[in-house]
């Protein structure tokens, strides 16, 4: 995957030149391990700082919402789905952009590697199917496979299902994968488990709202926790309000998440809050037979109705 | 997320059916009296230091 | 000035005893990283933490706290008065703040303890607290206390400031609270301070050469505000923003918050949240309008007012210790050090006027 760079770097240099775009949106290299920077490039020179490696685990998407310009825009499996669903939600148009397509083999969870050394990690440099860490005192590969981030473990779709440009050929999606084997232990568990069990979830919760922020879905103007006439969701630290939020933020998502894991990916105290949106994109799955962002051309089934919706839960 | 299930019930009930509003008002609040108060995600005011 | 040597071997048997006087704060870890959180019974501050998550500002600035409560019920004797709500300021410790985290208290006390205001509530808790420091000997390469006006060392703030020794810990008294710290332990035993400062200063040394992250400030002070405000450079900075709450809330230097009332019937509560210049509300006038309302507004401004307005106002350097918690946080990887490297390049415009 280190080598879609020249690729990306290519098309976006040959965009810009050729003034099909006004600012192609990549990444430039981060100040810390594991980290890359969302970075616009705006002249063929700019290109030059972009990067690819398997630290782009943001999704760009999030970057398109509402804007005006001719964007190029890189883009992995995920973040395509989003895009299509930006399409739907008319949040930008088709004709804007040139998506430059990234068939993508997973990003790693740089919360799971730091976790598994107890000194500062100083260098990670990946290679291929191995990732080395370095520190001041130990020097150690891992498998790539072995610290994904946990949506990428069990990603079925890894190709962009939209594109202009690809900067590779397509990779095989990954068919034996159970999505949602965490889900179920939840849902497995009696009320008053979950109850718990959610509740130890969002303990360390400090309501920074990266999660929101990071998610591409999430662009209403006033989003419910800021209303005040009336106000639907306390500001402060009670556990109520808490879970409000998450789960209120999730059902928002439902029918439309792509599971691309920017919101557990920004989470500064590691909330594994994805549980709660891959429980609604099951939901959808079993109920409408639907998978977000697929196709912009299909209204998804959270906004029509057909007769043969479910409905055996109305008395 | 934690709620008993009968404690969150759907019905349609058109304006004409009277009779089916008062069967099903009466049946859902017997089942939520059986299941006792409420105690997830309830706030009254806020619990913080 | 004294230095106290504490055996390790002694240091639960003085918790214990310390516990009695003041409530305990020290790191804690809990799933994959620490936080300061009052310790429980027997249970030991975690001090082989580099740093913890969040800054322990907390301590004495909690992140939602209940200011006044009311009852509009005409039964109860006092209804329909503001009434404080009982607090708890006790004496507490801080066992293993950083020297930054220290330091950062007293920028912010600059200003919640003004000659014409002065935030009763964080400095009735900053006055009630004895902070026990450890020193750095192993800073992060996210570290740039050095040119912060910090350092491994720094000694501002603290009341004593412990410094590892192997099997014992050195105790290096600040302040009398601090003094007052180690009887409440029973930790008496004096060493003989001429060698124990040159060895402290030895260290001291050796840390500090380990800081690999620096800023520089100089030029800071005397660049135009309005320089720096129309600086080309902020759509660049600003572009991965994704405005939340992150920087702010990691950061021991931010103190913004919000007032707010809950009511339920006829009880209601006043409240102060932490509160986050990044979010587009922040700034949100009762007329609608908004002077903030772009990202590059809220960003520029973040930078502007730890660097550059604080600056100006206080005459104390920095409003930053370079704890870099924002840095290893940030969502998007935006940098405190590459913008403040910008902004401390800014040449004066063509344009101004020698007024």
């Amino acid at each position: 995957m280190v080598s879609y760079i020249d690729k990306i770097k290519e098309i976006s240099k040959q965009l810009l030149e050729e003034g099909r775009v006004e600012m192609v949106i990549g990444f430039r290299k981060g100040t810390v391990p594991m980290m890359n920077e969302p970075y616009f490039a705006k002249t063929p020179e700019a290109v030059e700082h972009f990067v690819w490696d398997s630290n782009c685990g943001i999704n760009l998407c999030n970057y398109l919402t509402n804007r005006t310009e001719k964007i190029g825009i890189v883009a992995k499996g995920c973040d395509s789905r989003n895009i299509v669903t930006h399409i739907i939600e008319n949040k930008i148009k088709r004709d804007q952009l040139v998506i430059i397509g990234v068939p993508c083999k997973g990003m790693i969870d740089r919360r799971k590697i730091s976790a598994m050394f107890e000194a500062e990690i100083g260098e990670v440099i990946e290679d291929g199917n191995t990732i080395t860490v370095k520190g001041a005192d130990f020097e150690e590969t891992i498998d790539k496979k072995d610290v994904l981030q946990q949506n990428c473990a069990v990603c079925i779709h890894r190709n962009p299902v939209i594109h202009d440009e690809l900067v590779a050929d397509p990779i095989q999606e990954q068919t034996d994968v159970d999505r949602y084997a965490d889900v179920r232990e939840i849902e497995a568990l009696s009320p008053q488990e979950k109850a718990a069990y959610f509740e130890k979830l969002l303990e360390p919760c400090i309501r920074c709202y990266a999660c929101r922020n990071a998610c591409p879905l999430c662009y209403c103007p006033t989003c419910f926790t800021d209303e005040s006439r009336p106000q639907w969701v306390g500001k402060g630290q009670d556990p109520t309000d808490v879970s409000t939020f998450h789960f209120l933020r999730a059902y928002h998502c439902a029918g439309r998440c792509t599971d691309c894991g920017a919101c557990e990916r920004s989470c500064p105290v590691g909330i594994n809050m994805r549980v709660f949106t891959k429980k609604l994109e099951k939901d959808c799955l079993e109920l409408f037979g639907w998978e977000a962002g697929l196709d912009p051309d299909v209204r998804p089934p959270l906004d029509t109705y057909k007769p043969g919706d479910p409905d055996d839960f109305i008395k | 997320m934690g709620i008993e299930p009968g404690r969150l019930q759907f019905s349609w009930v058109s304006s004409a059916e009277s009779t089916k509003f008062v069967q099903v008002v009466t049946e859902v609040t017997q089942a939520i009296k059986a299941l006792g108060p409420n105690k997830t995600l309830v706030k009254t005011m806020p619990e913080v230091a | 000035m004294k230095i106290v040597q504490i055996e390790k071997e002694n240091w639960e048997d003085g918790l214990k005893k310390l516990a009695e006087t003041y409530r305990l704060f020290g790191p804690v870890k809990e799933a994959d990283f620490h936080n300061f959180k009052q310790l429980e019974a027997g249970q030991l501050p975690d001090l082989s933490c580099l740093n913890t998550r969040l800054s322990p500002k907390s301590i004495i600035y909690p992140q939602t706290e209940v200011m006044f409560q009311y009852s509009l019920d005409e039964n109860e004797e006092d209804h329909h008065i503001l009434k404080e709500v009982d607090k708890d300021y006790s004496p507490r410790a801080v066992i293993g703040i950083r020297p930054c985290d220290a330091k950062a208290f007293e920028l912010v006390r600059l200003n919640f303890d003004t000659a014409e205001y002065k935030d009763p509530y964080w400095l009735s808790a900053y006055e009630a607290t004895t902070l026990v420091g450890l020193a750095c000997e192993s800073p992060c390469r996210t570290c740039f206390c050095t040119s912060a006006g910090c350092g491994p060392y720094h000694e501002e703030a603290l009341d004593l400031l412990l410094i590892d020794n192997g099997d014992q810990y050195w105790a290096k008294i600040i302040t009398d609270k601090g003094e007052a710290f180690l009887a409440a332990a029973g930790w008496t035993v004096a060493v003989d301070e001429e060698s124990a400062l040159k060895e402290i200063g030895d260290k001291k040394k050796v840390a500090e050469d380990k800081i690999s992250a620096f800023v520089k400030t100089d030029k800071l002070r005397e660049i135009e505000t309005n320089d720096l405000y129309n600086a080309s450079f902020w759509e660049e900075v600003s572009f991965a923003c994704i405005n939340c709450g992150t920087c702010t809330y990691a950061c021991p230097t931010c103190w913004c918050f919000d007032i707010q009332d809950e009511n339920r019937g006829n009880r209601g509560c006043r409240i102060r949240n932490w509160d986050s210049c990044m979010y587009p509300l922040f700034t949100l006038h009762g007329s609608g309008h908004n002077p903030r309302s772009t990202k590059l507004h809220r960003v520029r401004q973040r930078f502007m007012h730890k660097l550059k307005y604080y600056v100006d106002k206080y005459d104390a350097g920095i409003q930053c210790v370079g704890c870099g918690r924002c840095i290893r946080q940030c969502p998007v990887n935006i940098d405190i050090r590459r913008v403040c490297g910008y902004m401390n390049n800014v040449v004066a415009s063509k344009d101004a006027c020698d007024v």
